[in-house]
């Protein structure tokens, strides 16, 4: 049945060599872990990429709870803490994959610089990796107002006050991250969820699917 | 041959490892997301408490009146007062009758004589649904099902009213 | 697969009636020491992922996710702190080159110099070797940053006290709150003297603990304002006795309605 339903779509749709080409291909022996135990270092990449999968799933059942609104942001994250069950754990897993992932990318852009495995022809995926490592501490700052607790308010006033010093455009950096010339509230919380649920992710999404396909077709840089 | 065969074994071997290892990273990044998701569906639904409608038995009569009351109402991090509704009077054998105004049909608000056209029923609006005194619905209108009952009380000459309960389960 | 004349397709499609068999190569077909992705080298990762996920979920229940008490814009003795990762900028921005008239150098101009080289890696270190030898610049470069970067994380994160941190901003449920009675007679004393350290809600600070829920009598109370207690250095209050009275009626009604 399985079998059948697989042969009616890959005659329309040719999907075999697609994922036998991921499936299939060699990994080389010098980023095995099996032939050479300092192989590890090839794994921060993928563990990256793990934890930003939990990040998402995480993130996805947060905002079942979640409310972005000044009045309602921290009673509904102190309810799902405290009286739904595993929402704990839950946010505990959001809160530090935060950490994890930023972690896991400084170790993953450390082993590709030190190989020197951006030198040509893989210059491209390095500056999407760059961007990729943007786009993740964009995450993290936008998520950190999204509590709305005081460590959230202040952080987020600093991170405002930063943009606002920058020349020429400063005030209205500011303003277009704040919602608000003067106030950090209500429409500086809707836009920091905005920008933290729907816009980053997209990027992120974006830039990652770049990152694979360009490894897939470069294939990974040899041996120092 | 032989060889060959066994190389496939261990293919399949590893396969189901894979799989293995694969459901158990799923499982454990899943199992406390889906049971917050979850959580919900297994609260146990807080029996309300009764409550005192402000209204006294002596004052309850066999002419349906309407009765408005606040419940202290908890949606998570959000608590509010919700308003009540209930049609109370005293049936041909001297029982406090509590009905819910909500129509079985779809939810509209239920009156009494609440049409000129049908004395002594309670009529929907909405799609012109009717219910007798005893809150069977009438046969041939919209509703399905007789008007809900509240869970109804006495205590030192008050009326307490619950929670709304259809007919089935009470 | 056939190119070209003679090749057929599904119906008006791209798609070859030519299916390709779904079979994986065979072991013998990876040349050396090389392997299959699936299932060989994947189940490794996997493995690895694993052991890794379990030592995260240890990590997310030996420590609960912080939660501080509902963002107060008012509270003028909070110590706004960025998350970790943001902290060596944060640091930057204490040095006299990087603030005041140079602030352009510590938001923009460093970070910029630094985000951009790394951005730009591939074209500024673009000699044919990748070993960390042959391109001693790039590499001594990204050292010296990594160097700055914990430096400044650490000595930033060395400054905070954590501990009395997490103890000064428990997560207070807004309903739960202490009311403070602004139009007793004490307030203004408390406002003028204490206020700075203890917080507007008597909640404490970064600076002086909160004074709800406190063990003192009266004349205690009194004495600590005037002498002080462990870091509190004395005469942070300086009023007449009456005034005193009317601070430590102030403090002792807050803690009956707490109680």
């Amino acid at each position: 049945m399985l079998q059948k339903i697989y042969d009616w779509i890959d005659d329309r749709v040719d999907i075999t060599p697609i994922w036998r080409d991921i499936a299939d291909h060699e990994v080389p022996e010098h980023v095995n872990p099996a032939h050479h135990f300092s192989a590890f270092v090839y794994c921060f990449g993928g563990l990256t990429f793990f934890v930003v999968v939990i990040q998402i799933l995480s993130g996805m059942f947060l905002t079942m709870y979640y409310v972005p609104d000044i009045e309602n942001a921290w009673r509904s994250v102190h309810y799902l803490q405290t009286e739904v069950a595993h929402g704990q754990i839950v946010r505990g897993m959001h809160h530090w994959g935060a950490s994890v992932v930023v972690v896991m990318l400084l170790l993953h852009t450390l082993r590709v610089f030190f190989q020197g495995a951006y030198k040509k022809p893989r210059e491209l995926n390095w500056m999407v990796g760059v961007l990729l490592f943007f786009v993740i501490l964009g995450l993290g700052f936008t998520g950190y107002l999204l509590p709305w607790d005081n460590k959230a308010f202040f952080a987020t006033q600093v991170g405002l006050e930063i943009a606002q010093q920058v020349p020429f455009i400063g005030e209205e950096l500011k303003t277009l991250l704040a919602g608000d010339p003067n106030i950090v509230g209500a429409q500086t919380l809707t836009r920091f969820f905005a920008i933290h649920v729907f816009f980053l992710p997209a990027a992120l999404f974006a830039l990652l699917a770049v990152h694979f396909i360009l490894i897939r077709r470069q294939g990974i840089s040899g041996p120092l | 041959m032989s060889e060959k065969k066994q190389q496939v074994t261990r293919r399949q071997f590893l396969n189901y490892t894979l799989t293995g290892v694969g459901g158990f990273m799923a499982a454990g990044m899943l199992i406390p997301m889906l049971r917050m998701a979850v959580d919900p569906v297994l609260q146990e639904s807080g029996a309300g408490d009764m409550v005192n409608v402000g209204l006294s038995v002596d004052d309850i009569t066999d002419e349906p009146q309407r009765v408005d009351w606040n419940v202290e109402q908890v949606d998570g991090w959000h608590e509010s007062e919700v308003n009540q509704t209930a049609w109370v009077f005293t049936d041909e054998n001297g029982d406090i009758q509590a009905f819910s105004p909500i129509c079985t049909h779809l939810g509209c608000f239920v009156s009494w004589e609440g049409s000129d056209d049908h004395p002594n029923e309670f009529f929907c609006p909405c799609h012109d649904g009717r219910y007798y005194k005893d809150g069977t619905n009438v046969p041939g209108t919209p509703p399905l099902a007789p008007l809900d009952v509240y869970e109804h009380e006495v205590r030192d000459g008050m009326l307490f009213l619950g929670q709304a309960k259809s007919r089935g389960e009470a | 697969m056939k190119k070209g004349k003679g090749m057929k397709f599904v119906g008006d499609s791209r798609i070859s009636v030519e299916r390709k068999p779904n079979k994986s190569k065979d072991y013998s077909e990876y040349p050396g020491r090389t392997e299959a992705f699936w299932p060989n080298f994947l189940l490794k990762e996997w493995l690895v992922g694993a052991v890794f996920l379990v030592g995260f979920l240890c990590l997310t229940l030996a420590h609960p996710s912080p939660l501080e008490g509902v963002a107060d814009p008012t509270d003028a003795a909070y110590i706004p702190l960025p998350d970790w990762y943001f902290l060596f900028l944060y640091e930057l921005l204490k040095y006299e080159f990087a603030s005041g008239d140079w602030v352009i150098m510590g938001i923009l101009v460093l970070p910029g110099i630094a985000f951009g080289a790394m951005f730009l890696a591939p074209f500024l270190d673009n000699g044919p070797g990748r070993r960390p030898p042959q391109r001693p610049i790039a590499v001594g470069m990204m050292l010296l940053a990594m160097v700055s970067v914990i430096w400044l994380t650490y000595t930033s994160a060395a400054a905070v006290d954590w501990e009395s941190r997490a103890e000064a901003n428990k997560p207070v449920h807004p309903d739960e709150q202490v009311e403070i009675d602004t139009s007793h007679e004490g307030y203004a004393v408390y406002e003028n003297s204490c206020l700075s350290c203890h917080g507007g809600n008597l909640e404490g600070g970064a600076a002086g603990p909160a004074l709800t829920g406190i063990e003192y009598g009266a004349d205690e109370i009194a004495d600590i304002a005037v002498n002080g207690i462990g870091t509190m250095p004395p005469d942070q209050f300086s009023g007449t006795d009456e005034e005193l009275d009317q601070l430590v009626d102030f403090i002792l009604t807050v803690n009956e309605e707490a109680n």
